[in-house]
């Protein structure tokens, strides 16, 4: 027999990065006795690697915790994480979407950050319940007093409300957990209603398939339950349904307020779509639940390996990512400068380095990553419109009526003295103003509307070096207009390279162009043959470099103990150079290929 | 030459007398600054790994060529230079007209040093001035001007020892291309039977890569060095002397023969501290170095005098380490080494061969049957020729 709803909460941390929120999780699930302290690994719900390295969350978790509270009942609290990245700002939203309630942590000397807020007015908007937790008070330069001022007039909850807590050393830590069970609803649904299950995440097992994780909102769910996807239209049987304790833990059923998994056999991630609505085949609900939208890519790039004869092997590791990475989408392409690879599509520009590096690290590739591009709409003459994500084929101009950029609303919270800075970063990066506003204390939002092709590169960076570290970023996709869009090209040696063409904004052609074929002459060795790096657009060269031919290359004394260490120079630069890619006559190396990402605007 | 009779039993020994008065700012060679009491326990250590050396297979053949290097082989003065060359000739058995050669400093050159050198046995010494540009010796951190270096060259020709060469750098930083070919001229002079001529390596470590690094000292471009060593290679010419090696020239018959086996591939001998040699499996074995199945072995020792001294008064060898080579990598030490010579270097592979003939295309190599050899062009570029014949 299953807790009453009654006494289920179902909630999420939303939480900066760094503002404490894995360890604060850490603390309630020993609070709750759900994890021993001695079995507790640093932050139980960050498990891959790459996410404790980077501090972010990749993967949501759910964890059921059993807690008697001070009123002496029995509760089930399910807490459920959200990824902490603003490339997965919908993978948040179904997360929150799955909860009643959220605690909102923030750290107290820095305040509320700008994802941090983007993510509270999705709560709202789900009508969450909100807690305030000003963590880390025991820090010397924590200012609880004004953080829960900033939480009082940014966000609209009574300073009063604000708990004050530190997870790292426990303090006010069951406090939290009594505000999660007095301040926060109960799941409200009906049992005997049609199913209606949110997917809210889902991760590939190698034994056992794919595992939902869902929240049923009515009906019932066990094990031979008959499931149809109402988007997906997938129909499988259940073999189990579970809840996390934190290990997977099969159960008798997940009534309608209950957070846990199902495992139907399902093969594929793609099957199990994120924000979907999981119904009974036999008895089908007439609605899915609100809010499905298909996870679509934002930014695209070549991947290509670096020998040639790993790309069966490239192959394979994709497959193998994209079972448990519905977001990530590829299929071939073929380059003349770098051979066989995939044009593989993102949510943003950090799950294009997580896949990459995990590549590198899990499956020992090495690879060429192009210069990302976001996704063009060309409008032709013949009256069709075309999706391009690669640069390489955008058609040719006299085919072409207008191209059509993606553009996006952008918010930047920052402390006021760094406003100058951060909005003529937005306006080099041709945005446009739409409001600031200034909150309490000193700092301020602002809000612009910019190409999404102006922020994936180093965007970011920028951001952070022009604040300081202080301004924190989210944005939204605002959709398409036609811009001055053109092909940037570059020639090496007369020869156009496909893979480092780019699309960029006619204003900004020739100090593009002159800058990346600037950087490409760092990073290009001298050849025996001069070599001549050109810009162009439209065949029309708008920047030109050179680089000299190699005049003087010879070790002037080579004599009986020179001969091992000349020898494995040698050995090594041969390496070196079986490595480099050919352009006609001329070897480039990797890096040229990422020029694009390392200029200095 | 085949592969196979470059690892013959080796006929070339090196003995390495790391002592100096000083280091020179661009230097990072296994030196030792240190007093004669040093000096005399490195050459009882020296002595006792010779005695091991020569009692085994692996000194069984007549010895062509004796090198004695440095640091400063001419700063061990007449009578430690003696007993060590008493021991040479008695360890190992050396053909007629060995060559003995001998590196000197001109600070120790005398007329009456060159004599006992001569009467020691010594065939050729090879005499370090560097420069004719007092500013650029003191820059260099040499010990000597270049007044006592030109002198030290002339008693050395007036002296009985048959081969006379001398060692010259160019492309120094604050050195004019004038003031360095007008040296050489000074230098040649005096025709010396060999001239080896190095542009400036600024080496990690050194002084002078310091200075260059921090700004205080500015490098010579690269269109300045070439000019310096195409100037120099022509004056060389015409005064007589043939380029036969990226860095040295000769009058005819006088090459350095030791050196000439390097870079054809040869095997050597090695004593003393931080010495480096190569041997066919065999006689490494016969050294107690591992050598499996591999065709060729080099070893070294330890680098720091001292330390060499210490492991053989505790009864190992001085040797530090040493790696099998394999085929491959003897193939290509050999091509690499040969192409450094104006003779060039046979060449078996169709593959290299081919690569050999689009290169020679450009006027850098020329082939000729399987012999391949680099163009004056070719040597300014010649380490990139060799990436590109390996990596074809």
């Amino acid at each position: 027999m299953g807790t009453p709803t009654a006494r289920i909460r179902n909630f999420s941390i939303i939480a900066h990065i760094d503002h404490g929120k894995s360890t604060l999780a850490d603390r309630l699930l020993e609070a709750t006795g759900t994890v021993a302290a001695r079995e507790m690994t640093e932050q139980v719900l960050d498990t891959m690697d790459l996410e404790r390295e980077r501090g972010i969350t990749i993967k949501a978790q759910a964890v059921r915790m059993p807690y008697r509270a001070a009123d002496g009942l029995d509760y089930e609290l399910n807490l459920i994480d959200t990824p902490g990245h603003v490339d997965f700002a919908y993978e948040v939203s179904r997360a929150l979407a799955a909860c009643e309630g959220a605690l909102l942590v923030v750290d107290a000397s820095q305040g509320i950050e700008a994802q941090t807020l983007a993510n509270v007015y999705k709560a709202m908007e789900l009508n969450l319940e909100i807690v305030p937790v000003i963590n880390k008070i025991d820090l010397p330069q924590a200012e609880p007093t004004r953080v829960a001022e900033e939480v009082e007039s940014v966000i609209g909850i009574s300073r009063e409300r604000c708990l004050l807590v530190s997870a790292r050393t426990g303090e006010g830590v069951g406090e939290v957990l009594e505000a999660v069970v007095r301040q926060l609803p109960a799941p409200a649904g009906d049992d005997s209603l049609p199913l209606r299950a949110l997917i809210f995440d889902c991760k590939y097992d190698a034994y056992r398939g794919v595992v939902v994780y869902v929240r049923v909102f009515e009906g019932r769910l066990s094990s031979g339950t008959q499931i149809r996807m109402m988007a997906g239209q997938g129909t499988f049987t259940v073999d189990e349904v579970g809840c996390f304790r934190p290990g997977m833990e099969e159960v008798a059923e997940l009534a309608a307020g209950e957070v846990g998994y199902l495992i139907a056999s399902i093969r594929n991630v793609r099957d199990s779509k994120v924000g979907d609505t999981i119904t009974e085949a036999q008895r089908p609900a007439t609605q899915a639940l609100p809010g499905y939208r298909q996870a679509s890519p934002m930014v695209w790039a070549g991947l290509f390996p670096v020998d040639s004869d790993d790309y069966p092997d490239l192959k394979e590791a994709l497959d193998r990512l994209q079972l448990n990475d519905a977001a990530l989408v590829f299929e071939p392409e073929t380059s003349a400068a770098l051979g066989f690879g995939f044009r593989c599509g993102f949510l943003g520009l950090l799950h294009m380095e997580i896949v990459q590096e995990r590549l590198e690290r899990e499956f020992d590739l090495e690879l060429i990553t192009t210069a990302p591009s976001v996704a063009y709409r060309v409008n032709l003459r013949d009256g069709q419109q075309i999706e391009i994500d690669n640069p390489d084929q955008l058609p040719d101009p006299s085919q072409v009526i207008s191209i059509e950029e993606p553009r996006v609303k952008l918010e930047v919270v920052t402390p006021r003295e760094y406003l100058g800075g951060i909005m003529e970063l937005c306006q080099e990066r041709r945005g446009e103003f739409r409001h600031l506003e200034y909150q309490v204390g000193d700092r301020a939002l602002l809000t612009y509307d910019l190409p999404l092709g102006e922020i994936i590169h180093d965007f970011y960076d920028q951001l952070k070096s022009r604040s300081r570290g202080y301004a924190s970023m989210d944005y939204e996709l605002a959709g398409y207009r036609a811009e001055q869009l053109v092909k940037l090209d570059v020639l090496v040696a007369g020869n156009s390279v496909d893979a480092l063409s780019t699309i960029v904004h006619r204003g900004q052609a020739q100090g593009q162009g002159k800058r990346l074929v600037r950087r490409m002459k760092e990073v290009i060795p001298r050849q025996l043959f001069e070599v001549a790096l050109q810009a162009a657009v439209g065949g029309k060269v708008v920047a030109r470099e050179t680089i000299p031919a190699l005049r003087k290359d010879v070790l002037a004394k080579c004599y009986g103990g020179d001969i091992t260490r000349k020898r494995k120079l040698l050995e090594k630069q041969r390496e070196g150079k079986q490595r480099m890619k050919r352009v006609g006559s001329v070897e480039i190396p990797q890096e040229a290929f990422m020029a694009v990402l390392t200029i200095d605007r | 030459m085949t592969a196979d009779d470059s690892l013959a039993p080796p006929r070339s020994l090196y003995i390495h007398l790391p002592f100096c008065r000083r280091r020179c700012a661009y230097c990072d060679f296994a030196i030792s600054i240190s007093g004669p009491d040093l000096q005399d326990r490195y050459l009882d250590s020296l002595l006792e790994e010779l005695h091991f050396v020569s009692r085994t297979s692996a000194a069984a053949a007549p010895l062509q060529t004796v090198h004695l290097g440095g640091g400063t082989p001419s700063l061990l003065g007449t009578e430690r230079l003696a007993r060590l060359m008493e021991a040479v000739a008695a360890g190992f058995s050396m053909e007629d007209g060995c060559e003995v050669a001998l590196e000197a400093n001109p600070e120790e050159v005398s007329p009456a040093a060159a004599r006992e050198w001569a009467r020691l046995g010594i065939t050729r010494a090879s005499l370090g001035i560097q420069s004719l540009s007092d500013p650029t010796l003191r820059w260099l951190g040499r010990g000597h001007d270049a007044e006592l270096g030109l002198s030290a060259l002339g008693w050395l020709r007036e002296s009985d020892i048959p081969q006379v060469s001398c060692d010259l750098i160019f492309a120094i930083p604050g050195q004019s291309t004038g003031t360095f070919l007008n040296g050489l001229d000074r230098v040649l002079r005096f025709e010396p039977d060999h001239l080896s001529c190095y542009e400036l390596t600024l080496e990690p470590g050194t002084t002078t890569r310091r200075l260059v690094d921090r700004g205080r000292a500015r490098p010579v471009a690269e269109a300045v060095a070439l000019e310096q060593l195409r100037s120099a290679r022509a004056r060389l010419l015409a005064a007589g002397l043939t380029r036969y090696e990226v860095s040295n020239y000769s009058r005819p018959g006088c090459q350095s023969r030791h050196n000439l086996n390097y870079w054809r591939g040869g095997t050597y001998l090695a004593l003393g501290a931080g010495s480096h040699g190569f041997l066919g499996g065999a006689a490494a074995s016969a050294l107690g170095l591992p050598a499996g199945r591999a065709r060729g072995v080099r070893y070294w020792h330890f680098r720091d005098a001292a330390t060499y001294v210490r492991v053989l008064g505790q009864g190992s060898s001085g040797i530090r380490d040493s790696e099998q080579l394999e085929d491959s990598q003897i193939g290509l030490e050999r091509l690499a080494l040969g192409l450094r010579l104006t003779e060039g270097v046979e060449v078996a592979e169709a593959q290299l061969l081919a690569a050999s003939r689009r290169l020679a295309a450009h006027g850098w190599l020329v082939v000729e049957g399987e012999r391949v050899r680099a163009t004056p062009e070719g040597m300014e570029i010649l380490d990139r020729l060799t990436l590109e014949l390996i990596a074809a």
